[in-house]
């Protein structure tokens, strides 16, 4: 059996989702991929009755959407059901403590919530979490991956008072990115609890992700779930949303036919970047190791030269994004003994030496987040305006660049669409060649592949590649380890930590 | 907070202190001559057959300098123009005189004082009031669009069209009744608006042109419904509330099956003696997440709304000219010139201001600092 | 797009529907006061709502540029380090803010008084602009505060550092991403507000010297507003009848003929007032500022 519906979606009469079958089985866990911005989580909101029918016209299976909310299968994948949204800090009511969070509405009385807590916090202390449940949500307390997981923590109470009360088969839940915040460790504990209470009684579910590599720790630690989990992809065909089958062997068969990017041979002693034995921020000590494992006391050295590149890994919450803002010097720091090429850098540097000798002439960055690091009020041409190249890209240069990232040929109509139009992965692509386009030796990608669908992954990696065998310099920061652990040599890798461990 | 505590203490310092000096400038200059002739005009005052209270002497002074002394005639202008301006400052000086205006005293000082306690009063009492309208206002608002209910004249619109189209040949007199209470509700409303927009001064002078008895608790009521200060305040609250509805953790509260309808006094809707009351709670509700939000968010602009509403009284008591009110005095001190008394006053207002802004930065210091989990380990 | 279409888009953009209502309630009355108005009550209620208008609009364009260049300069004197500049600015700017709106503008006019009966201000065209420059002083710290707001929660996000690593100028950053190309729609719904706070003041201003303060100016030839007249003594007794007709209803046709220019100034003031609050409230709503 499974769940259907047909769903339009518009706005100020403008329909701007239209799916005709948007179809998962029921009583199974459903993985649904697509590349960010192209409509998922306003699906599944639609579907489990979460979107406001005053702002939006909405029609599902031909009914109107107040009449939707009214049907008596909607009201009960509300009540008996959960949706754990996508960006925790602003899921999380700033101004009530999280205890008082975690026990209102039906959670009130549902069981389990110290033993949930402390699966999910695995290893932490019970003092440090009852902590935790005194305060109120802010910006950087609980961190990001905490309160992604006290979302889930709520989530597995309702699903244990439900399946308690033999209710949960009724309900709908949804999980938008529920691993975005969480490192590879936190998830799997996370996934280890979905499945758990799967095993326990099934019961429908939607896991909206761009994580690839959960098919891969599906396929080794829960293998036996294969049959009661879908995989699905939602692409978009002709203005129109198709949800198609996803072939999790596509993916792992990629991976293993990936080569490694190996550094071309060059001059290695003069090295692009160097950063001597840590630095120290927020009052805490951070080292770099070669691997995960080493526990040495001698702080190690990052270091990158032309044509290289390198794979900085840590643990979430550590500070990865911190350390490309330290680099770019967009953030002061403690001890830091860094050189640029032949420039030294220290923590008494003033900000506009990085302005004047380093900012798109030695080093170019590519942010996580493109909906903030572009401009979406800008049409994609004027993206490119106002960078210092010479002679400035011209709109024939622009559709040349753009034809190296985007599918098909890139029409010049398409320079004038505003980028607030572009779906997540378009956007993306765009952050990303506007920093390739400076043509810098050394180019910083912090989590290049956010938000892409698989074959925008394959298409980035592609040219990534195709920068470094030209000689350019990446240092790449991302959480996504089983795919840059494919195609960077593992003598490439550092690991960032804090000086005593984690 | 320190270094804002430190901004406007010292910008009270600095501005009390000039202020005191500009008063001293003044009050000393009453006891030196109290008016000076401009050598330029002197032969000029001493012709006694022009009498320069009459337009038309002034016009033929003016013209007969431009036959005898032609190509001058700005400077005939001029001249007309400081022989006005020494009158005007003559007569403000023998007014003072009569009047025994003497500018700043310790009795006149007294008599400001209770003035001032009285503005004060008036003030904190109109602060109070739209402090709770505001929120109630705002609050029924939200309530009404989450019910998805048109404006009455929508309403009435719709309803005759239904109406016409189920039954096109009979009319009951409740129909008639629905409509004329529909359109009655239109009007009502429309008419409340008007109110709530009009200057203080409006509708103060369409009912009384002397306003001499129970001015304070006029002035009070006016302070409240007039100068569009209720209604600008409550739709920024509304605002607030709109805004947080659309937040995450709203739909957060949504999942966990908080209530969420919006019926008055229905089960699992909002109850009316809650919206009423003053310390407005919602528990087991989504609103009251939405609500706690938005009363923070309205925290930071109390100050701007005292500041607005010290400017709705000032015009109050100036437009009323209610003797024996602060802003009175101001007005009566300017037109006789005595601006020591004048800056005095002025003076006073801006303490007020200060005051409040920094009562309403300590108490959004207070909140800021609980909700910043200050204090935990 | 058929009539119909045309007119439901317009009812569901409030800020377009409240400016129709506007011109078109301004329209009509103006038509009843020349059927109804003697000719020279008529001129006087022309000028006196063309004079306020054209205050008004002066003040929204000194207030933008004045809030626009204070925001700004404050923000770069901040980031430089600045800090006796920055801190001389910051501190006069809060002076102002301390002044409530009514007494600075009341001072204000006291200063054109002065100098209009010295001679220094001689022609009458002259005295609109200082007017509107006196109000504008004292209401475009809002526009200055907002560009700080905009600049300040931009600069919290990714969007400022990715486009200063990229080589691309702060003032450029500043000006045209931020301010030109995302708060274009907030400063202009700013502004709409700053419209109607400038009638409310210029109106209640000019009332309060004609009323309270004749014999110091009545010298002095100030640009008669939709205030000044409403302070006229006729004016006065016109909207006296009001409040007459609440226990006396039959007078109330007696209004649209017999009272017609005070009411005409005083409905010109509240329905002006409470359309470009919906038109301002409409617009917000619109563009989910």
């Amino acid at each position: 059996m499974s769940l259907q519906f047909n769903i339009r979606i518009a706005k100020h009469r403008r329909t701007f989702i239209a799916i005709d079958h948007f179809e998962f089985p029921e009583q199974k866990v459903t993985f649904l991929f697509g590349e960010s911005g192209i409509g998922k989580s306003i699906l599944s909101k639609a579907i489990y009755g979460l979107l406001n029918p005053l702002r939006l016209d909405i029609h599902i299976n031909g009914d109107s959407y107040p009449d939707y909310l009214r049907s008596a299968r909607t009201q009960k994948f509300r009540e008996a059901g959960f949706f754990v949204f996508q960006e925790p800090s602003s899921h999380l009511n700033p101004l009530i403590r999280l205890q008082a969070q975690l026990r209102e509405g039906s959670l009130a009385d549902a069981p389990g919530e110290q033993e949930i807590l402390r699966h999910l916090w695995n290893h932490t202390p019970e003092q440090e979490i009852r902590k935790l449940l005194e305060v109120y949500p802010k910006p950087h307390r609980p961190s990001g991956g905490e309160k992604q997981r006290f979302l889930l923590a709520m989530a597995f109470k309702k699903l244990l008072r439900m399946q308690q009360e033999g209710r949960a088969q009724e309900g709908l839940y949804v999980f938008d990115e529920p691993s975005g915040s969480l490192d590879n460790h936190f998830r799997n504990r996370f996934l280890e609890m979905l499945f758990q209470r799967f095993r326990k009684g099934p019961f429908s579910a939607i896991f909206i992700t761009h994580d690839y590599s959960i098919i891969s720790e599906i396929y080794s630690r829960h293998a036996d779930l294969r049959e009661q989990i879908a995989f699905k992809e939602l692409s978009r065909q002709d203005d129109r949303l198709v949800l198609q089958d996803f072939a999790p062997r596509a993916y792992l068969d990629w991976l293993k036919l990936e080569q490694s990017m190996e550094t071309p041979p060059g001059d290695r002693r003069k090295p692009l970047l160097t950063m001597k034995g840590g630095y120290e921020i927020f009052g805490k000590k951070m080292i770099f190791r070669r691997n995960r494992e080493e526990k040495g006391p001698d702080p190690g050295m990052l270091q990158i030269h032309r044509g290289e590149i390198v794979y900085l890994k840590a643990a979430s919450g550590v500070g990865k994004t911190t350390l490309a803002k330290i680099i770019m010097g967009l953030q002061p720091c403690r001890r830091l003994e860094m050189r640029i090429g032949e420039l030294a850098f220290s923590e008494n540097t003033p900000r506009r030496v990085w302005q004047q000798q380093v900012w798109a002439k030695k080093i170019g960055m590519v942010f996580q987040h493109a909906d903030e690091a572009l401009n979406l009020n800008s049409t994609v041409q004027a993206v490119f305006a106002g960078l210092p190249i010479q002679p400035p890209l011209t709109p024939a240069s622009i559709v040349q660049l753009l034809n190296e990232l985007f599918e098909g040929t890139i029409e010049p109509a398409f320079l004038n669409q505003k980028v607030s139009l572009l779906s997540g992965g378009q956007k993306q692509r765009l952050n990303l060649l506007r920093t390739l386009a400076l043509d810098t030796d050394l180019v910083l990608l912090d989590e290049p592949l956010n938000g892409l669908d698989f074959l925008s992954i394959q298409r980035v990696i592609a040219a990534l590649k195709e920068k470094q065998q030209e000689g350019k310099a990446i240092l790449m920061i991302s959480h996504n380890e089983e795919i840059f652990e494919a195609v960077i040599p593992v003598e490439n890798s550092y690991y960032l930590d804090f000086a005593g461990g984690v | 907070m320190r270094k804002k505590l430190l901004e406007h203490i010292s910008s009270i310092i600095l501005v009390s202190a000039i202020f005191l000096v500009l008063i001293y400038h003044f009050h000393s200059g009453y006891r030196q001559v109290q008016t000076r002739q401009d050598a330029r005009i002197a032969p000029y005052l001493a012709l006694d057959f022009i009498d320069y209270d009459d337009p038309l002497h002034k016009a033929l002074l003016k013209e007969s300098l431009n036959i005898f002394q032609p190509g001058q005639e700005p400077a005939h202008e001029a001249l007309i123009r400081a022989i006005e301006a020494y009158r005007a400052a003559q007569i403000a000086a023998l007014t003072r005189q009569q009047r025994n205006l003497q500018g700043l005293s310790f009795s006149k000082l007294g008599q400001l004082s209770g003035m001032y306690v009285n503005f004060i009063l008036v003030y904190l009492i109109v602060m109070l009031l739209t402090y709770y309208g505001v929120q109630t206002l705002a609050v029924l608002r939200f309530i009404r669009l989450q019910q998805n209910r048109e404006s009455y004249l929508a309403e009435l619109a719709s309803f005759l069209q239904r109406r016409f189209r189920d039954q096109p040949k009979t009319l009951h007199l409740r129909d008639l009744r629905r409509a004329a209470a529909l359109l009655g509700k239109a009007l009502l409303k429309g008419l409340l608006y008007l109110v709530l927009f009009s200057p203080a001064y409006v509708i103060a002078y369409s009912f009384k042109t002397r306003f001499d008895t129970d001015s304070i608790f006029f002035m009070v009521l006016l302070g409240v419904i007039s100068n569009g200060l209720l209604i600008t305040y409550a739709q920024k609250f509304f605002t607030f509330l709109v805004a947080e509805s659309r937040k995450g953790y709203v739909q957060t509260a949504i999942v966990k099956n908080l209530e969420n309808r919006y019926n008055l006094n229905a089960a699992g809707g909002v109850s009316l003696g809650r919206v009423l009351n003053f310390r407005k709670r919602f528990p087991g509700h989504v609103f009251q997440h939405i609500f706690i939000n938005a009363r923070y968010q309205y925290l930071a602009t109390i100050k701007e709304q005292a500041s607005f509403l010290i400017t709705g009284l000032v015009i109050i008591e100036m437009a009323l000219n209610i003797q024996g009110h602060l802003c009175y005095e101001l007005m009566q001190n300017i037109l006789y010139r005595q601006y020591d008394i004048v800056l005095t006053i002025i003076l006073g207002i801006f303490l007020v201001v200060k005051g409040t802004e920094l009562a309403s930065d300590y108490w959004q210091y207070l909140e800021a600092r609980r909700y910043d989990n200050e204090g935990m380990g | 797009m058929p009539l119909l279409a045309q007119l439901q888009t317009i009812y569901q953009r409030k800020d377009q529907l409240w400016l129709l209502i506007w011109l078109g309630g301004t329209l009509l009355l103006w038509g009843w006061n020349r059927l109804f108005l003697n000719a020279p009550a008529l001129a006087r209620v022309e000028t006196g709502f063309a004079n306020t208008f054209i205050i008004a609009l002066l003040v929204i364009l000194l207030s933008a540029a004045l809030g626009w260049l204070s925001g700004v300069g404050l923000y770069f004197l901040e980031k430089a380090g600045n800090s006796l500049p920055y801190l001389t600015l910051s501190f006069l700017l809060n002076i102002i803010r301390s002044i409530p709106q009514i007494v600075g503008i009341l001072l204000g006019y006291i200063l054109i008084t002065v100098q209009i009966q010295s001679g220094a201000l001689q022609r009458p065209g002259a005295v609109i602009p200082v007017i509107a420059m006196v109000i504008s002083l004292f209401v475009f710290l809002e526009i200055s505060d907002l560009v700080r707001e905009r600049i300040a929660y931009y600069r919290k996000r990714d969007f400022y550092n990715a486009m200063q690593v990229c080589g691309i100028p702060e003032w450029q950053i500043v000006n045209r991403e931020i301010l030109w190309r995302n708060s274009l729609a907030h400063l202009f719904n700013k502004l709409i507000s700053i419209f109607g706070v400038t009638i409310f003041l210029l109106c209640s201003i000019d009332f309060i010297i004609s009323v309270g303060l004749s014999g110091n100016v009545s010298s002095v030839n100030l640009p008669a507003t939709l205030g000044s007249l409403l302070a006229k003594i006729d004016s006065k007794q016109d909207i006296l009848a009001i409040g007459h007709v609440l226990t006396h209803p039959g007078y109330l046709p007696r209004l649209f003929f017999e009272h017609l220019q005070g009411i005409t100034v005083a409905f010109l003031i509240v329905f002006t007032l409470l359309c470009i609050y919906k038109i301002a409230n409409g617009f917000a709503r619109r563009h989910e500022l």
